[in-house]
């Protein structure tokens, strides 16, 4: 059933953004306010989303409509299958949420920004980028096959790119541009990969198309290892684009961009692009990929949360807890609790958003000061923005009454059945100590940030609660942050609505010998996914995850108050006690110079070993030849002036080759045309004599 | 059967009636009408679109027209898809051209006489229309006699320019000669079959009766009257010289409707002539009398190898595009060398995307011309700084004349290789490519006279809305070709299928 309603509100979704960025870039600084005309098209494509939302979670709930045409088509018939690349958009519940989640955050975005970013001096620009944003990111959602999501991926790592770099007079921030641009090609490059071998084997990019294809039992190769590493290799580029373990040193770099920016793309929605394809691929991942992607997941998440603890800007302790959540996420996907993982995808863009939006919040108070040791105290000065502020830690550290509690308890859930199915302890080890870390630091940024005394009185005594479309954006965040939008229990994650009724878990179709036991499709094709053996695990699973979550957040925001409020342990000599482990998690586990020092040296060092052989060897075979070639020329420049010379008078009676001497031939004598035609004639009776 | 005849006609000839009518149409108006130019101009394309939308109407229909009677039931013209689409892209490349003329420098002011021109214009129209679908060697030649006594009027249209006179009177005696040669093949294969009609010869020559040699050589001396229309080396001696001195919009027409012509009447010549079947996966199945397919990689390869070599040193724009024009006549003729249904396809894919960049091309050159007074190409420098959207377009055309992605060029070349591969024509496919790369270079070289050349003068190339407007609905097409299209190979595809084969 494909109501074409539905396809004429997502192409408006779709293309009003991009229109408002060419409105801003053809006007070309011409009109002054055109900004203004940029976001009331961001606010229809809203509303049009809205309308995608509502059919497709209450009218139709269940129904998927895909609209596609055939791209380019070669029916090569001898031997070759037919090539049939078809572009076209699919429209299911969890697109319409996403799709939703973006444009939300991005409109909201858009109207706190216009006050952030007042007086900047390519203040219009800046709203034609984020146009160009929000289209390639509603691409990425939209697509129903893999070759438009490449496309878009490199349109929002494009976006991306100019976003961070907005301030490119900054040195930091252009490197930070090209640092995130290089460091994504980088997963892109496997992704890219990916895509060809299932192209190759499968003869399309349609997500469905492939996987009837290997549900049929085709495989890349005949094997089934070349499936996992298919899969493998495309989540290569979640892991450039979500920030995932070894790539995930962009994105706290990528902080340099504007702030409503960070939070727009940095926190709440390319980076969780990359989760967006792995649920999309998530039904070709054989049980090898699910492990590889799980443990990926679960190692980003422990180690970015560990840094967070000792970072002092607050836009890098966001970073890191992005990147730490981001790898919750995938983990989740990892071990199988896909509806969980895009849930948890939902309620973090929302209150990471908020976050970040009230940090720019403070920041924009705080007169563009960013380091958390000279705040302090703003929970007076800034009411609005605490309390909003407030509700977000809440629901990041899983606090019940939040969303975040649903979400991740439904996570932590899932890696402890996981660990008990499976023995894969690793994970729900991992998943457990970062609640604990998490809790830490988001009450010891809150605390220093809000709590106590001014750190520097002049920047305090100037410091204001920010205006009203600032201030909204940060309140319609936190209402979004709290259980009721997402289900009526706020303490039974599995009576959410994302589980219970909006995402329906999809039928894996890899083959049974290469997926998990307990997640193969039972055979009557019911209701249920997972067989009893899963389902058991998962109801074993919710009550002591809930107890232990609950236990570590009380600790943790124990610790941070006795830390930070009273001052009962103190930090610093905590940090000069244990100067190793400190500076590990300080520098960030020395990723940066361990890349710098391997990596950037490694090539450096290579391509000056490169450069000596072109100087040497190349060069030497080049100025041989460019010796070689002057002799031939000698020769052929003799050659020229004795025979081809001679032969010019000629050429008006044969068919020379040389296009120089075949415009002779062209005497502008009609008489010598004629005769010419007639030789010819004569040569061709004579060549074609039967 | 008059009857018969009457409603024959209505419902297969609607273009060559509204053509036939049209031309006294406008002699009339011509007479009426003596303040109101415009309203001529407006005439022609009021009756052009009309042609245009008849003959998108009679699409798929197959019939022969005007029987020959007792007992035969063969025809003198034959209405299929192959002849409807090369009435589409005759009629609309005729529209683009009324277009040209009315915003012509060369075809201003009072001299002009823009009543016999459209009656001269209509005449080779109809001449067309009529060759594209000859069944018959008298029809065919008589229509190729109108069509090219027509052109050669046109090519000396402007009163008073030698330039223009002597291309006409070597046009004529050229063409002269073409065609006596040809009539006289034309009596040799009568001769030979005795008939005239191509689907009455192909029932003769199934039998091996034929002295070969005499056949052979009545088909080498047919070839140079097509040879002459489709510009193929080695009968292509008048086509830079004329192309040169005639006006721009007759030269663009030249160069494109007159070519789709000539190379209708070509595939018509050697499929029903020559061809006994045509095979299940595609190819065509011949007598064997003639090595056809030798002889047309010959030509192309000539074709595209002469005309890519000298146009590398021409330095008048104009005569640059006829001689790239005889190398693109190369490559479709290749794509007809195929001898398959992949290959007919290749064609006219490359036919209908040649006609937009091969206009468009010859438009921008107008434009320029219109201001400057020549296209040499000292003309052209910096007109990237003077003229941005002019520079842009003519980029695009000359883009796609060479076939780089993502234009529609590219699209025409693809269908051509994908069609060569396939007859594992590796050697021609080869050359056309190296003859691609060697085009580059002169393509390339107007590119970059217009970006990287400081212009030697102040003057300024302006161009109004409309001419803009219009340049740029031909670039469009070009582009979306390029992207997407599937549409286009779709549509052609119907238009494969030749009556009886």
């Amino acid at each position: 059933m494909n109501d074409p309603l539905i396809l004429y509100a997502s192409l408006i979704t779709l293309f009003l953004p991009v229109a408002g960025f060419a409105l801003v870039t053809f006007s070309l600084g011409r009109i002054k306010k055109v900004f203004i005309g940029e976001i009331s098209l961001m606010a229809v494509s809203l509303l049009s989303s809205v309308y995608i939302l509502i059919d497709k979670l209450f009218l139709h709930p269940g129904v998927t409509s895909v609209f596609e045409f055939s791209w380019i088509s070669f029916a090569t018939g001898t031997g070759n299958q037919p090539i049939n690349v078809k572009l076209g958009i699919s429209v299911d519940s969890v697109t319409a949420i996403l799709m939703f989640a973006v444009m939300l955050i991005s409109f909201l975005v858009h109207l706190f920004s216009v006050e952030y970013m007042h007086g900047d001096k390519r203040f219009n620009r800046y709203f034609g980028y984020l146009g160009l944003f929000t289209f390639s990111m509603l691409g990425i959602v939209l697509t129903h096959n893999l070759l438009m999501m490449y496309i878009f991926w490199e349109l929002v790592g494009l976006s991306s790119y100019l976003l961070i770099g907005f301030w490119f007079e900054k040195d930091s921030a252009a490197d930070a541009a090209k640092k995130a641009f290089l460091v994504n090609r980088i997963g892109d490059i496997g992704m890219f990969l990916g895509i060809l071998i299932l192209f190759i084997t499968y003869g399309t990019f349609t997500f469905s198309e492939i996987f009837a294809g290997i549900g049929s039992g085709k495989l890349p190769f005949d094997s089934e290892g070349w499936l996992t590493a298919a899969g493998i290799l495309v989540f290569l580029g979640a892991v450039g684009k979500s920030a995932q373990f070894p790539l995930h040193v962009w994105l706290p770099d990528a902080m340099e961009g504007p702030t409503p920016v960070s939070a727009l793309i940095h926190a709440a929605t390319m980076v969780a692009a990359g989760v967006y394809l792995v649920i999309r691929i998530f039904v070709m991942l054989t049980a090898d990929a699910m492990v590889f992607i799980a443990v990926i997941g679960a190692l980003t998440a422990f180690i970015s949360a560990t840094i967070a603890l000792t970072q002092n800007d607050i836009k890098k302790v966001l970073a890191y807890s992005t990147i730490s959540q981001l790898g919750y996420m995938v983990m989740s996907l990892g071990v199988g609790a896909y509806a969980f993982a895009f849930f948890h995808l939902i309620t973090h863009a929302f209150f990471k958003a908020g976050l970040f939006l009230g940090s720019g919040s403070v920041i924009h108070a705080m007169h563009h000061e960013q380091d958390i040791r000279n705040m302090g105290g703003l929970r007076k000065k800034m009411p609005v923005t605490y309390f909003s502020f407030l509700a977000y830690t809440l629901a990041i550290c899983g606090i019940p009454l939040t969303s975040g509690f649903l979400s991740k308890d439904g996570i932590l859930a899932g890696t402890y059945s996981f660990g008990l199915l499976t023995g894969h302890w690793l994970i729900p080890i991992l998943g457990f100590s970062v609640v604990l870390l998490t809790a830490f630091y988001m009450f010891r940024l809150l605390f220093k940030t809000f709590h106590g005394k001014p750190a520097d009185l002049h920047k305090y005594e100037h410091a204001h609660e920010s205006p009203f479309l600032m201030a909204m954006p940060l309140v319609v965040l936190a209402v979004l942050s709290v259980f009721f939008w997402y289900g009526l229990n706020p303490a039974s994650p599995d009576s959410a609505w994302f589980v219970s009724k909006w995402i329906d878990v999809p039928a894996k179709v890899v083959p049974e010998s290469s997926n998990f036991s307990f997640m193969n499709t039972t055979a009557t094709g019911g209701e249920s996914l997972y067989n009893a053996e899963y389902t058991e695990a998962q109801h074993h699973a919710h009550f002591p995850t809930m107890i232990m979550s609950l236990l570590f957040d009380i600790i943790a925001i124990g610790l941070a108050l006795l830390f930070y409020i009273y001052f009962k342990l103190n930090s610093r000599k905590l940090a000069a006690a244990l100067p190793a482990v400190y500076n590990f998690s300080l520098r960030k586990w020395y990723f940066d110079e361990f890349y710098n020092g391997v990596i950037v040296k490694g090539t450096l060092l290579f391509s000056s070993v490169l450069y000596a052989f072109d100087k040497y060897i190349i060069d030497g075979i080049v100025n041989f030849s460019a010796y070689l070639t002057k002799l031939i020329s000698r020769v052929s420049s003799a050659f020229d002036i004795i025979f081809v010379d001679g032969l010019v008078n000629f050429t008006a009676y044969i068919n020379g080759f040389a296009g120089k001497h075949l415009r002779r031939i062209q005497t502008g004598k009609v008489q010598t045309y004629l005769v010419l035609v007639l030789f010819a004639l004569l040569t061709l009776i004579i060549l074609f004599k039967p | 059967m008059g009857n018969i005849i009457i409603n024959d006609l209505w419902s297969f000839l609607k273009p060559e009636i509204f053509i036939a009518g049209g031309i006294f149409i406008i002699l009339l108006a011509d007479l009426v009408i003596r303040d109101n130019r415009k309203a001529i101009h407006f005439t022609a394309l009021i009756i052009l679109i009309a042609a245009f939308a008849s003959a998108l109407l009679q699409m798929g229909t197959e019939s022969f027209i005007f029987y020959l009677g007792k007992g035969n039931n063969h025809g003198l013209l034959a209405v299929d898809p192959m002849s409807t689409f090369i009435k589409l892209i005759t009629i609309f490349s005729t529209i683009l051209i009324v277009i040209f003329t009315i915003t012509s420098e060369e075809f201003k002011g009072s001299k002009f006489k823009s009543g016999e021109f459209y009656t001269l214009l209509f005449g080779m129209l109809l001449g067309m229309l009529l060759l594209s679908s000859g069944a018959d060697l008298i029809i065919i030649y008589v229509s190729l006699e109108l069509l090219s006594l027509s052109s050669y009027v046109l090519a000396g249209f402007i009163a008073g320019s030698n330039r223009s006179s002597e291309a006409s009177l070597k046009y004529v005696i050229y063409g002269a000669t073409s065609s006596g040669i040809m009539l006289f093949g034309i009596s040799i294969l009568y001769g030979l079959t005795g008939t005239t009609n191509l689907y009455a010869i192909h029932t003769i020559l199934v039998s091996p009766h034929v002295n070969y040699l005499t056949l052979g050589l009545s088909i080498l001396m047919i070839f140079i009257g097509i040879g002459f229309k489709i510009s193929a080396v080695p009968f292509h001696f008048w086509t830079p010289d004329v192309y040169e001195g005639s006006p721009l919009p007759v030269t663009a027409y030249l160069s494109v409707a007159s070519k789709a012509a000539g190379f209708a009447l070509l595939i018509r010549f050697i499929k029903v002539g020559f061809i006994s079947s045509v095979g299940t996966n595609g190819f065509w199945n011949f007598y064997e009398n003639f090595d056809w397919q030798l002889f047309l990689i010959i030509l192309s390869i000539a074709s595209m190898t002469v005309g890519n070599l000298t146009a590398l040193w021409q330095n008048n724009v104009k005569r640059m595009l006829a001689y790239s024009s005889i190398a693109h006549a190369g490559y479709m003729l290749l794509a007809i060398a195929v001898l398959s249904e992949k290959g007919m396809l290749a064609f006219l894919v490359y036919i209908a995307i040649y006609m937009f960049m091969n206009l468009g091309a010859f438009y921008a050159v107008m434009l320029v011309a219109n201001k400057k007074g020549n296209e040499e190409i000292s003309s052209f420098a910096g007109l990237g700084y003077k003229n941005p959207y002019l520079a842009f377009g003519l980029s695009i055309f000359l883009i796609s004349l060479t076939g780089i992605p993502p234009t529609g060029g590219f699209i025409g070349k693809l269908y051509l290789f994908i069609a060569l591969l396939d007859g594992d024509m590796y050697w021609p496919a080869l050359i056309a490519l190296l003859n691609t790369v060697i085009s580059l270079y002169y393509y390339v070289r107007i590119i970059k006279e217009m970006y990287l050349t400081k212009a030697l003068d102040d003057t300024t190339i302006e161009t109004s809305k409309t001419e803009l407007t219009f340049m740029f609905a031909l670039v469009a097409p070009i582009l979306v070709f390029g992207i997407y299209f599937t549409p286009l190979v779709n549509f052609c595809t119907n238009f494969v299928r030749i009556l009886g084969f």
